[in-house]
């Protein structure tokens, strides 16, 4: 990675000032389109701005092509992992990973056992969060691979960014990222089996209701709420006003697998679609992301991501994992035990930042609790080594100050793995943290990948 | 032509009727504030019962304060761009991001005008953005129908409102010719009947408005 300052050589501080005075004209922008995600404080709803930093990430093209490659191997091999896990079962049976963590975790759905979905696709977007240390090496973070959002942000900042100020773009070389849309309505078409493609959203009280209308609006597909499907003689259908029926061949839909049918998984839920569930199974419907792929992305089994790309692909991993140990095995136990000030922990069943634990951090009752709690499940957690991630310089109050970062890079699986060629830059406001999710109060910067 | 569900279509009737409820009833209250300037009292309580709403006021300046700005008052005009906010908001891919963000734009207005010392200068600047919505979802709009849901939903709100505050027969007449030409296009469900009786009324010399009030308000059928 270069930084902005860097890439843009000579620029002096006047040009900088601009800059920061730029910053407030897009995040104004950004306020005029809602640009927006919801979060819930004391059973309230609320609607907060995702603050915008001018800054971009810089990604030169031979890193970028780097990260590509190994994106790519990723995706491919947890595809694989997922296929074979809803269907024959060879990594288990040749105990690379254990039964355990494959049927104890929450993302495992016996439904989907023997499907297979639309063109065989289960991740059609993953969202994969990286890290860069200080040395320079990029380390995977985390998977996503159930709903992964956040792509909106950058590529609406990014139009918005070239109206504001056009100079900053000129003579840079710098992939256009505006293509996103582009490239989803392509993975969505591929997957699709005839009729409308739609966007299912559980409603505007969902956290990322915002991405779920801009995706729609550039999609060209429906944004569509549960009660406005049905399912009659297998196949799945969008009422219109006049109570006509169209045909919907794809549905992206943007709801945990929990509530996507109340025949099959949550009852109680009220947002999905009876049902649904069945017509997929028949090869009716495609749904993206496919239910199920929980199975993959659990923090527990990011632990055998590489040894999945061994074990399918023949390959050894190109990027990396974070040092992870986990507590399940007895000598990985002993490490964190003798190391727990020097780890990070993680509860394998939370997201967003939450169920994240320094160990640096404890008090020593609060060490000893958590360690008891440890012993008693230590399937629930997994351990890291702290990486000292390198810092970003955002804006704040007229002064560059360094952040930590990390980057959400979105893989698109149609006929082959797709980058695409930006990503999600998250950073945490705060000086002291490293967690930089929006919910936390963590704000983004566009992702520029330079194309030479 | 896409396809529109009951809901978005229901959803963009009244987003077209809050949002001329809204640019129709500032520049009423703009008005009537105005005839403060010369005389003591703004006549509120005749207003509130025009509109059919509680006065629920305790003087001039709580009716000026909480009609324009208070969102605990379901009546205040700030609630019902509030309304037009929550129809516009999910009708993003309907009615496209540049729309949508005039709509934003008079909410921000709107919140900027209840802490101004000079809060009519504020709510011009809302019925801008409502106009500038208008213009941009007949600009921008590709679908017709979508349009011309939106501009039923506005002309019924306008006749009803003009009908409540006994306007002149000819601003009456021009709005129902209006609504006549546009309604089958917008492919709502409505009563010919009674669309019928809407334009039978607003042609009497002695228009009886409260009549036409209930007509109009019964006119489309299905869309709550």
């Amino acid at each position: 990675m270069i930084s902005y300052m860097e890439m843009c050589g000579k620029r002096d501080r006047v040009e900088d000032m601009e800059v920061y005075a730029g910053t407030d004209v897009v995040n104004e922008q950004l306020a005029r389109y809602g640009v927006k995600f919801g979060i819930y404080k004391n059973n309230e709803f609320k609607e907060q701005l995702f603050p915008f930093d001018m800054i971009p990430r810089v990604i030169d093209s031979v890193e970028f092509a780097y990260l590509e490659k190994g994106l790519k191997q990723r995706v491919k091999a947890l595809n694989l992992f997922i296929a074979d896990i809803y269907g024959n079962k060879r990594i288990i049976k040749d105990e690379v990973i254990p039964e355990e963590f494959i049927y104890a975790g929450s993302g495992y759905l016996p439904q989907c056992e023997g499907i297979v979905p639309p063109k065989g696709v289960y991740s059609h977007i993953s969202g994969i969060d990286l890290v860069q240390s200080k040395d320079g090496t990029w380390y995977i973070l985390e998977d996503n691979l159930r709903i992964p959002s956040g792509a909106s942000y950058p590529m609406i900042a990014r139009s918005i960014t070239r109206r504001s100020d056009p100079s900053l773009f000129t003579g840079k070389h710098i992939e256009d990222n505006r293509n996103y849309a582009d490239m989803l309505r392509h993975t969505m078409d591929y997957v699709s089996c005839g009729g409308h493609t739609v966007i299912l959203t559980p409603g505007r009280y969902n956290a990322a209701y915002f991405e779920h209308s801009y995706l729609a609006e550039k999609t060209g597909a429906h944004l569509v709420s549960g009660h406005e499907l049905i399912v009659e003689n297998d196949h799945l259908y969008f009422i219109d006003y006049s109570g006509r029926k169209e045909r919907v061949g794809a549905v992206y839909r943007r709801i945990s697998d929990e509530y996507l049918d109340p025949m099959s998984f949550n009852e109680g839920s009220v947002i999905g679609i009876p049902h649904i569930f069945d017509i997929y199974r028949k090869g009716n419907v495609a749904l993206i992301n496919a239910p199920g792929n929980g199975v993959a992305d659990d923090k527990g089994i990011y632990y055998f991501v590489p040894k999945m790309i061994k074990y399918y692909l023949g390959e050894e991993p190109i990027l990396n994992n974070a040092p992870t140990y986990l507590p399940f095995y007895k000598d990985d136990m002993k490490y964190v035990l003798e190391h727990f000030d020097d780890l990070v922990l993680k509860d394998v069943a939370e997201a967003g930042g939450y169920g994240v634990v320094f160990g640096n951090k404890l008090t020593r009752e609060e060490k000893a609790r958590f360690i008891a709690m440890l012993k008693k499940e230590p399937r629930r957690f997994i351990a890291q080594e702290v990486i000292d991630f390198v810092d970003i310089e955002i804006m704040e109050k007229g002064e560059f100050v360094p952040r930590k970062a990390d980057l959400r890079a979105f893989v698109l699986m149609a006929e082959e793995p797709m980058v695409w060629k930006s990503g999600l830059t998250r950073f945490s406001r705060n000086p002291d943290s490293f967690i930089v999710n929006s919910s936390q109060g963590g704000g983004f910067k566009d992702t520029w990948v330079l194309s030479q | 032509m896409g396809i529109i569900s009951i809901e978005n279509t229901d959803r963009l009737f009244w987003l077209g009727r809050y949002t001329e409820r809204v640019y129709t009833t500032i520049k009423i209250f703009a008005d009537r504030f105005d005839s403060m300037i010369d005389f003591d009292e703004i006549e509120y309580g005749k207003f509130c019962e025009s509109q059919d709403i509680p006065n629920i006021y305790k003087s001039r300046e709580d009716f000026s304060q909480k009609y324009c700005f208070s969102l605990e008052d379901e009546n205040s005009i700030f609630s019902n761009l509030m309304r037009a906010y929550d129809n516009a908001i999910v009708l993003r891919e309907e009615i496209g991001s540049e729309s949508l963000s005039y709509i934003q734009l008079a909410v921000y207005a709107m919140n900027q005008a209840s802490l101004s010392n000079a809060p009519l200068l504020g709510l011009q600047k809302v019925t801008d953005n409502i106009a500038a919505f208008w213009g941009m979802a007949d600009d921008d709009i590709d679908e017709s129908q979508i349009r011309n849901i939106i501009k039923v939903g506005k002309l019924i709100e306008r006749i009803d409102i003009y009908s409540r505050l006994g306007k002149d027969p000819d601003m009456l007449r021009r709005e129902a010719r209006r609504l006549s030409n546009r309604i089958d296009k917008s492919q709502i469900r409505y009563s010919m009947k009674t669309l019928a009786h809407v334009n039978y009324l607003v042609q009497l010399d002695d228009v009886p408005y409260d009549t036409l009030t209930d007509a109009v308000e019964r006119l489309v059928v299905d869309t709550n």
